[in-house]
């Protein structure tokens, strides 16, 4: 039937709608990314070099934003947190998660279960993670308990403006650590067994095998928790929100902290959006110098 | 030597495990304590004796518990099967039709991988401020349903389906809805499953959007109910543990359940 009537019509107006066939499947998807992503984007730019408080009118006020954020003591210090947060919560991503994946990476009876349980926190809310924390973390919690044990303490964890950051990405660290294992393992399958085992029979130890043959192997994967990392690490927010509030003295106060209350606890909006853009310009820039940086090392 | 090394192993799998399990249970050990047993005691009393459920029963009925759960469901409900479907039409030509632009459109659609919620904060709600959304369902469930992993998810698998079995359906005069519909979704049901399971964890776990994006409170899902618990004086710290222990049930009873497809499926989608 359908044929027939193509037939009659003419072969031209069969490759019209046939042509048109992709865009229709892709017409929800396309309306979502311009109504959600090309539209915000552009407001985005638009708002950051605008004066926007809600009640206001929205007025073109150049670089203004951008100069102000310059010379406004709150954001240097959003900043340099980000920074000191990103080192704190690094080696969780990077470092211990393979630790981790090489300790799950061999074949034992009921290895999945334990893969299992340090996967657990990935899938739990950040917001739960981090009410469970809070008691772990207290004047008179179970860190501070088996730090007594060994003669030291208490530390007020959260109220102490040096030990509020370290925690927190403590917590965030522990949150994902199963998720950056989980990238480890995919990249342990791919060592190449014979190089272990010709490196075992030259007499290497684990440790030289692992620098030698197993970490050159998994450089790739490195790249990407690294990246990964960083990028979770500009992110943080959601156990801020809970545990401190940017507090005590602004100590955990992060650009994703920052922009957040700027925009929607002082409402100015266009001062918040021009940080933002600086989050986002920053975020670029760590995923493009560690492309760099892996590239140089021939991966 | 060798079965001392083994010990050796599992002791230290162990220790391991409890510091990944051990801040859940004191959780949990904090939700059943009595009102007469101290929370906070040094050395810490871990063992609730007896255990009680008051504090469930607290979290339950101190907040409008059960509306936030519903809603939570509610949101799941609407946005995991909009999401499956727009990824999927989305998909399905950018791996099998040839067109002009495809390419291009799939970056496009990549890009937004590089859009992250987080930073998207500010202008979207003042998008739907503008679209007169806010305070809405709606304003909740539409930035969640376009998501670049199920589009590269389901593009990956689509690409796999063997073009003979297409080409035979196109020959028999089947239209690409035909071919989409009757072919490529129910080739795809593995990798829809996992996306099914990833959509539901991440919305159930969401908060910081629509923290943004809400003031009603009745409209809240539970992950934001749960911080305005802990931000409601004089809220016992038991009560805000039981509550807080009743939200991780759904998602660790669906992660224990299909563990297996869940971590081989992320190490496939890294390995890509």
């Amino acid at each position: 039937m359908a044929r027939g009537g193509a037939v009659r019509e003419g072969p031209r107006r069969v490759v019209g709608q046939r042509a048109l066939t992709p865009y229709l499947f892709m017409l929800p998807g396309l309306a979502l990314f311009a109504a959600m992503f090309a539209w915000p984007a552009f407001i985005s730019l638009q708002m950051s070099v605008s004066s926007y408080r809600i009640v206001t009118p929205v007025t073109f006020v150049g670089l203004r934003n951008f100069l102000q954020l310059a010379n406004d003591p709150q954001f240097h210090h959003a900043v340099t947190n980000t920074f000191i947060f990103m080192g704190l919560f690094l080696p969780w991503a990077v470092v211990l998660p393979l630790l981790l994946a090489l300790l799950v990476n061999r074949r034992l009876p009921g290895i999945h279960a334990f893969r299992v349980a340090y996967y657990l926190p990935v899938v739990t809310s950040m917001v739960a993670v981090a009410v469970a924390w809070r008691y772990l973390l207290s004047r008179e919690g179970v860190l501070n308990w088996l730090l007594s044990l060994v003669g030291l303490g208490p530390i007020d964890f959260l109220l102490d403006t040096g030990w509020a950051l370290p925690a927190l990405a403590t917590v965030e660290g522990w949150k994902s650590m199963g998720l950056f294992m989980i990238i480890y393992l995919a990249g342990l399958q791919g060592v190449p067994k014979e190089q272990l085992e010709a490196a075992t029979m030259d007499g290497a130890n684990a440790v030289r095998r692992l620098w030698h043959v197993t970490l050159p192997a998994l450089l790739p994967y490195i790249s990407v928790t690294l990246t990964l990392g960083m990028l979770e690490a500009t992110r943080s927010f959601e156990s801020i929100y809970v545990l401190t509030r940017g507090g005590p003295e602004d100590s955990t106060l992060t650009l994703g902290y920052y922009i957040w209350s700027t925009a929607f606890e002082r409402y100015e909006i266009g001062y918040a959006s021009a940080a933002g853009l600086v989050l986002w310009a920053l975020m670029i820039l760590l995923a493009m110098l560690n492309q760099r940086l892996t590239r140089q090392q021939g991966v | 030597m060798r079965i001392a090394k083994r010990v050796g192993t599992y002791a230290l799998l162990v220790v391991v495990a409890a510091a990944f399990i051990g801040p859940f249970l004191l959780l949990l050990s904090t939700a059943l304590k009595p009102g007469s047993q101290s929370v906070f005691s040094f050395p810490p009393d871990l063992i609730p004796r007896p255990p009680v459920v008051d504090w469930f029963i607290e979290a339950w009925t101190t907040i409008p518990y059960g509306k936030f759960v519903l809603n939570s469901l509610f949101y799941v409900g609407v946005m995991v099967p909009l999401y499956l479907v727009v990824s999927a039409m989305t998909a399905y030509p950018l791996a099998r039709i040839a067109f002009r632009g495809r390419q291009v459109f799939f970056l496009l659609f990549l890009s937004t991988m590089f859009l992250p919620g987080e930073l998207m904060l500010i202008p979207r709600f003042l998008v739907m401020r503008e679209l007169g959304l806010i305070d809405t369902y709606a304003a909740v469930i539409l930035p969640g349903i376009l998501s670049a992993l199920g589009i590269f998810m389901l593009r990956q698998t689509f690409a796999t389906i063997p073009e003979a079995i297409i080409e035979a359906a196109r020959v028999d005069g089947a239209s690409e809805w035909r071919i989409f519909l009757s072919i490529a979704l129910p080739l795809a049901r593995p990798t829809l499953a996992v996306l099914t399971i990833l959509g539901f964890i991440s919305v159930w776990n969401s908060f910081l959007w629509p923290l943004v994006a809400l003031t009603d409170q009745s409209k809240f899902p539970l992950a934001l109910g749960i911080a305005y618990l802990s931000g409601v004086s004089g809220a016992d710290v038991r009560g805000l543990a039981a509550g807080t222990v009743l939200s991780l049930i759904p998602v660790v009873a669906v992660f224990l359940f299909l563990q297996r497809h869940i971590l081989s499926s992320m190490a496939g989608a890294i390995k890509g």
